[in-house]
């Protein structure tokens, strides 16, 4: 005989009791003459010896109930008819399924059926876990977790670290009959795999009702007169009308379950009928809209749908709508329904054929659908009469790929600061492994994490040796508008350099993106990033070659984001012009319009980097540079060995 | 534990700073809400003491007051084809700060300025910091119901300075430790 078990089997709510509790009690022990109760009330009845405190908190008489509390399993096998559709649907809806818990093994054991322990109610099940547990219990209480019998089978679930102890019994004998324990990884099967085989064959019944409904050659799914199909009548369908809105959204359900992936299921159906079904109101079938949302033709004629609030729960559904049918119903008669129906359906063209809108239009009315990014300008440079930051960016650039330690030597001063934040989302381009362990990307490191300290470089110095570690970059050419975008306004309230009062500051944003190589982890490609400077006046003592400014922030954000089109708000169809190698490209021939105050900070650029005069720093750029620094930068390499002495300040 | 230096306290106050208000910012952003009542355009102490209105730049357009941004935000939201308002989706994916001006007096009330209040010194020395932050993330246009919807990348930039009604009154209900004096982006 054997005392109630409840739905132990598979209800999946039983915690597994805790093979830790060596204490109280302990060690092995005979059943209890009372069994214990977990918290469901569901009869514990194989809870080692001072078990662990949630099976010894129910130990009263809780559990005795749990027979009546919880039907039993023979509920589950009843099929009335009235429940098929119920069981259908959780068979549909039941989504994926398999997820076992990680710290959980699942084991099977066979051989149960030959066992003289098949005569109990049960079928044996509550006294073989007993002797399982029994058994494995040698050195400490193993307790087993959900169980189930599913033919000559029994699974179990136990604690990873039991189940040795369990695969341990394999061969051992119990009741007459020698069990084999195997692990497993299947999924373990639950008491209502036992109702989805009666939904099995609800499924393949309505399958066939849709094979027989589908028009292949016009990608049509036929549901229209559902009340008068034969197969769906036969099972009860119709005997109420939550009954028939439940079968429809199974019969939908299944339908676009044919399918594998979407594209496909927008392929395979592209129209439905639902003719004559006696709709008073969309809401009836309304899961269409949700499983199957790419249809283009839609018969929704010699229905009852008399106004347009009958249709509004499907407004704005259904985005590649293009055919709508509608005849027969009251709704026609209403003067503005046509005008009204365009604007829910934005490729609607075709309403009870006729044309009510052109591919133009939807085209128009598609680009609609959604909320629309802010439009894009190029490069907004506030940076006063100097033009401090068009000529910093021209000089920086360059010279960050080209000389990092002089860069910074020259702007940075001891309270620079500088820091890198990689944006390591996708991945999909470069990996960033250079890049993560300096990355000071406060919203992932958290304000409180040291490193925000440990990363943020200040300094001209540190920064110089962190630049250095660095792969090395190449950054297109200033050339190129539409390889920048550089945004750039004076602030004022800096502390002043010289003690008190406020200086004027400088805010240089520059987007764009530039080329690496990385010869330690040999990878090359294109970055896209952020770049935020802060500018502000030099300090009176920074040693010579002095900048009428310093760098006091620069904040570099990398990531990998590729706009889809060119940032500086070009046309798409440029991207279409052959790009013609920006080296080999002859200059722009229009001249540059520089006022006399950048072009006298150009050329002292030019002699600081080069040593030439001003007047040969002069020529230099305004030669076939036309005032472009790194274009004459390049030149005067090019030239260098052919300049006279004269040329350079130092001459000897 | 260990006692942090004057700089390291003032890093982590700028980290704390930078965080509360980028979740302030970008949940009233993608909850369609407006972010004028950030900027220093409409504090009193900063109008008093006449300091300009915020720099907004937007996508390279200069934007006249933080008004006009919020207006620009409704309009961004808008679907065009249903017109109403949509769902646009800011999602902080990083964000850095550095410290920019370590002792920021201006607007500051008068002991302040003149720092003849030693305790208030000490108790705002973490307090009085100019900042700049960079925030980088993504822009969702749309809720998927409608199919794949637009996405953009965003880099935000903005210049923190003190809200003094927060600093000088540790009660102060309001949430906005800093006000945005700069505020330039980016999305494409």
């Amino acid at each position: 005989m054997a005392p109630p078990t409840g739905p132990r089997a598979g209800t999946g709510r039983a915690p597994p009791r805790g093979p830790r509790a060596t204490g109280g009690g302990g060690g092995i022990q005979k059943r209890r003459a009372n069994p214990r109760t977990d918290r469901d009330g569901d009869v514990s009845m194989d809870a080692p010896a001072g078990g662990s405190g949630r099976g010894g908190l129910a130990s009263g008489g809780r559990g005795r109930g749990s027979k009546d509390a919880r039907g039993g399993r023979g509920a589950v096998n009843s099929r009335t008819a009235s429940r098929v559709v119920q069981n259908l649907q959780n068979y549909v809806s039941g989504g994926p399924v398999g997820k076992t818990q990680s710290n959980m093994a699942t084991l099977k054991i066979h051989g149960m059926s030959n066992s003289k322990a098949t005569g109990n109610r049960d079928g044996g099940l509550r006294s073989l876990l007993t002797f399982l547990e029994r058994k494995a219990s040698k050195d400490k209480a193993v307790t087993i977790g959900k169980s189930i019998m599913d033919g000559d089978y029994v699974w179990i679930t136990v604690r990873k670290d039991d189940a040795p102890e369990i695969l341990r019994l394999n061969g051992f004998t119990y009741a007459g009959a020698p069990l084999t324990i195997t692990e497993t990884t299947e999924r373990m099967p639950r008491p209502e795999d036992k109702i989805s085989k009666a939904a099995e064959e609800t499924k393949q019944k309505l399958t066939a009702v849709l094979a027989a409904r589908y028009n292949p050659e016009l990608k049509l799914l036929d549901l229209s007169s559902l009340g008068t199909d034969p197969i769906l009548s036969s099972m009860g369908t119709f005997d109420s009308k939550d009954r028939a809105e439940k079968a429809f959204k199974v019969l939908v359900v299944i339908a676009s379950q044919q399918y594998k992936t979407a594209a496909e299921k927008r392929e395979g159906i592209q129209a439905i009928s639902l003719a004559s079904n006696g709709l008073n109101d969309v809401m009836q079938v309304f899961t269409l809209a949700t499983s199957l949302p790419d249809i283009k033709r839609l018969d929704l004629s010699s229905n009852n749908l008399d106004s347009l609030s009958k249709i509004s729960k499907w407004q704005h559904r259904f985005q590649y709508l293009e055919e709508l049918h509608l005849t027969g119903n009251p709704i026609t008669t209403q003067p503005d329904f046509v005008a009204e129906l365009i604007k829910w359906f934005p490729s609607l063209q075709n309403i009870n054929g006729q044309i009510v809108r052109s591919p133009q239009e939807v085209t128009e009315a598609l680009k609609g659908m959604h909320p629309t990014p802010l439009p894009q300008f190029p490069s907004n440079l506030r940076d006063g009469e100097a033009n401090v930051a068009s000529i910093f960016v021209q000089v920086f650039f360059p010279m960050f790929d080209s000389d990092r330690a002089r860069l910074a030597a020259e702007f940075y001063d001891d309270d620079s600061w500088f820091s890198i934040q990689a944006i390591a989302n996708s991945g999909r381009n470069l990996p960033w492994k250079t890049y993560l362990k300096y990355s000071r990307n406060v919203h992932k490191l958290g304000e409180k994490n040291p490193a925000t300290v440990q990363r943020l470089f200040t300094g001209g110095n540190l920064i110089a040796d962190m630049w250095k570690a660095l792969p090395s970059t190449r950054h297109p050419s200033m050339e190129n508008p539409g390889a920048w975008l550089i945004d750039c306004h004076t602030f004022p309230n800096l502390a002043d350099p010289t003690g008190h009062g406020f200086a004027t500051g400088l805010l240089i944003t520059v987007n764009g993106q530039f080329e690496e190589s990385d010869t330690t982890e040999n990878l090359y490609g294109k970055r896209t990033f952020t770049r935020t400077f802060i500018l502000g006046p030099s300090k009176p003592s920074n040693p010579p070659p002095v900048h009428p400014y310093r760098v006091i922030s620069d904040q570099l954000t990398l990531h990998d984001w590729t706009p889809a089109e060119t940032p500086a708000g070009q046309a798409p169809v440029a991207n279409q012009v052959p790009q013609v190698p920006v080296t080999n490209a002859v200059p722009p021939a229009e001249p540059v319009m520089l006022d006399d105050a950048t072009k006298n900070q150009l050329i002292q650029e030019v002699m600081k980097r080069t040593g030439m005069t001003a007047e040969y720093s002069e020529l230099c750029l305004s030669g076939t540079a036309n005032w472009n620094f790194e274009l004459a930068l390049k030149s005067f390499e090019e030239q260098r060995a052919n300049l006279p002495p004269t040329a350079f300040i130092n001459a000897v | 534990m260990a006692t942090i230096s004057k700089d390291e306290a003032i890093i982590r106050s700028s980290g704390e700073a930078a965080r509360a208000f980028t979740d302030w910012y970008y949940t009233q952003l993608t909850d369609g809400k407006p972010v004028s009542s950030c900027y220093v355009n409409t504090n009193a102490k900063y109008l008093a003491a006449s300091h300009p209105p915020a720099d907004i730049c937007i996508n390279g357009q200069v934007v006249a007051t933080p008004e006009e941004w919020d207006a620009l935000l409704e309009q961004q939201r808008l679907i065009t084809f249903t017109q109403q308002k949509g769902k646009v989706k800011y999602e902080v994916e990083g964000f850095d700060v550095h410290v920019i001006n370590k002792d920021y007096r201006f607007a500051a009330p008068a002991e302040i300025v003149a720092a003849t209040d030693a305790k208030m010194m000490q108790r705002t020395e973490d307090a009085r910091l100019m900042m700049v932050v960079t925030v980088a993330g993504s822009v969702t246009f749309g809720g998927k119901e409608k199919g794949t919807p637009p996405k953009q990348h965003f880099s935000d930039v903005f210049v923190l300075v003190p809200n003094w009604d927060y600093v000088t009154r540790p009660k102060f209900k309001g949430h906005k430790r800093y006000l945005v004096a700069s505020h330039t982006y980016r999305a494409y």
